[in-house]
């Protein structure tokens, strides 16, 4: 029951700049939960019209591209959206 | 009982020592397109450690192939029977998924030229290795104490210094750094030794004051489906694209569970997977907890009752076989594998978590499934 539940899941995804990077006009999307966190890494690359940019989760680490959002989301997710920072430079470490 | 704790430390370490030291014997071949000499060169035979990433073997690689290589800029990447392999994912977990019968040695091909970058993410050498491994770690201290503050407050020193331990496999040196994270070991009590103690008291009865916060484990788990019929292992068709790995990150919430005296891994798994196994055994009915309580949960017989409970729960699970193989729809775990180890079922969860861990404190397991052919819904 849970796995059903989960394909169909989307996750809200929050976006925070750090840095200089650009701000979003929104802030806030939801994103199916089946979708790998490279999905998420696309789109912000199209919002923010930039090739390099890095995205933490939680101000501390990068994901890599192939985790699932709802993994991300059940894992690292804080009151019900998972927070995805994003800095033009490597921000942390 | 400290000649009991010292013996455990004992085993420990010395299952800490053999998944450190374990290698997977790799015969790499050069790809026909970048091979610019004739005879083309003989393959290069090496260890590849369990624990590490193919790109940090790629200097003592090209160093052997390279009289043979075409003018340009070198990218990286190997193949096992036309998959590109991901490089972040550790040799020893790639070998467990990808042979299903393991080869000895393992036949990789290595490409100078022509990266994937569809299909794998960019790698520039050791320093994206050490990337990678660092935020996996992070993750893992996440899942465990709920903030990655241990593994970030780490001076450059110490992380340049628990980074060189794990390349070179030197586990001293990991362990002087590592302990200090205090991202392990999961102690048995944070979940059910009291309850066994307990269990002859009540069954509802909410968390005992002394079990403390629930502890998580950090899990990946990447399963590959296979022939619903397959016999042997040696028969089961080569992965063609990784979508028909599910890989999965689910972190086990270690839980009070009556009846127990420990969490044995199937237990665990059935927890983590449960549209993998029926789902009827996955949501265990309630009356079944109370069941295997029954006389012989004697507390000091920890080795006895977990079997018994476990067969208990098996058959209540295929009480109505029918609904049993409605849910099971075909699909089937034919294998579990860790660290090379088709483990036994009935094995402590924790013990496989603290002792076959890799370096970045994840547990990782590959789980064969049998499955019906090509179901789309199944490859995720």
């Amino acid at each position: 029951m849970a796995a059903v539940a989960a394909e169909q899941k989307k996750v809200v995804v929050h976006f925070r700049s750090t840095g200089n990077a650009p701000q979003l006009k929104q802030s806030k999307f939801k994103i199916g939960g089946n979708e790998k966190f490279l999905k998420i890494i696309d789109f912000l690359r199209r919002q923010i019209h930039q090739d390099t940019v890095f995205l933490y989760v939680n101000s501390a680490f990068s994901p890599n591209p192939d985790e699932l959002i709802i993994d991300l989301y059940n894992n690292f997710g804080i009151d019900g959206q998972l927070v995805v920072n994003y800095a033009s430079s490597m921000a942390w470490g | 009982m400290a000649a009991q704790r010292d013996d455990e430390a004992g085993w420990s370490a010395e299952a800490a020592r053999r998944v450190w030291g374990g290698a997977v014997p790799l015969q790499v071949h050069l790809h026909d397109a970048d091979v610019t000499t004739l005879p083309p060169p003989p393959p290069f035979l090496t260890l590849g450690p369990r624990i590490g990433y193919l790109p940090l073997l790629v200097p003592i690689i090209k160093a052997h192939f390279s009289s043979t290589l075409p003018p340009g800029i070198d990218t990286v990447w190997f193949e096992y029977k036309g998959l590109p392999l991901k490089w972040y994912i550790p040799i020893g977990v790639l070998y467990d998924l990808l042979c299903a019968d393991p080869e000895r040695p393992w036949n990789l091909t290595v490409h100078f030229r022509g990266y994937p970058s569809e299909i794998l993410t960019l790698c520039d050498g050791e320093d994206s290795v050490k990337w990678s491994y660092m935020n996996s770690l992070k993750e893992a201290a996440f899942i465990i104490t709920g903030n990655s503050k241990n593994v970030m407050n780490m001076s450059q020193a110490d992380q340049g210094a628990l980074w060189q331990s794990v390349m070179k496999g030197n586990l001293d040196g990991y362990m002087n750094i590592s302990t200090r994270l205090k991202l392990g070991p999961f102690e048995e009590d944070c979940l059910v030794r009291t309850s066994s103690v307990e269990g002859q008291q009540g069954s509802d009865e909410p968390e005992s004051p002394g079990s403390g916060k629930p502890c998580r484990v950090p899990v990946r788990l990447y399963v590959r489906s296979v022939q619903e019929d397959l016999y042997d292992l040696e028969d089961a068709l080569p992965v063609g694209d990784w979508e028909s790995i599910s890989y999965i990150n689910r972190p086990f919430e270690v839980r009070r569970e009556e009846g127990r005296s420990y969490i044995t891994l199937e237990h665990a798994l059935k927890t983590l997977l449960p549209e993998f196994f029926s789902s009827k055994a996955s949501r265990i009915p309630d009356d079944s907890e109370t069941a295997p309580q029954a006389p012989d949960s004697a507390p000091n017989d920890d080795s006895d009752v977990t079997p018994r409970s476990c067969e208990k729960l098996e058959s209540s699970a295929s009480s109505s076989p029918q609904e049993a193989n409605v849910a099971n729809k075909g699909k089937i775990v034919k294998l579990v594998r860790v660290q090379g180890i088709e483990v036994d079922m009935d094995i402590p969860f924790l013990w496989v978590a603290n002792n076959l861990k890799n370096p970045e404190c994840y547990l990782h397991i590959c789980v064969y499934v049998g499955t019906r052919k090509r179901e789309p819904k199944d490859g995720r």
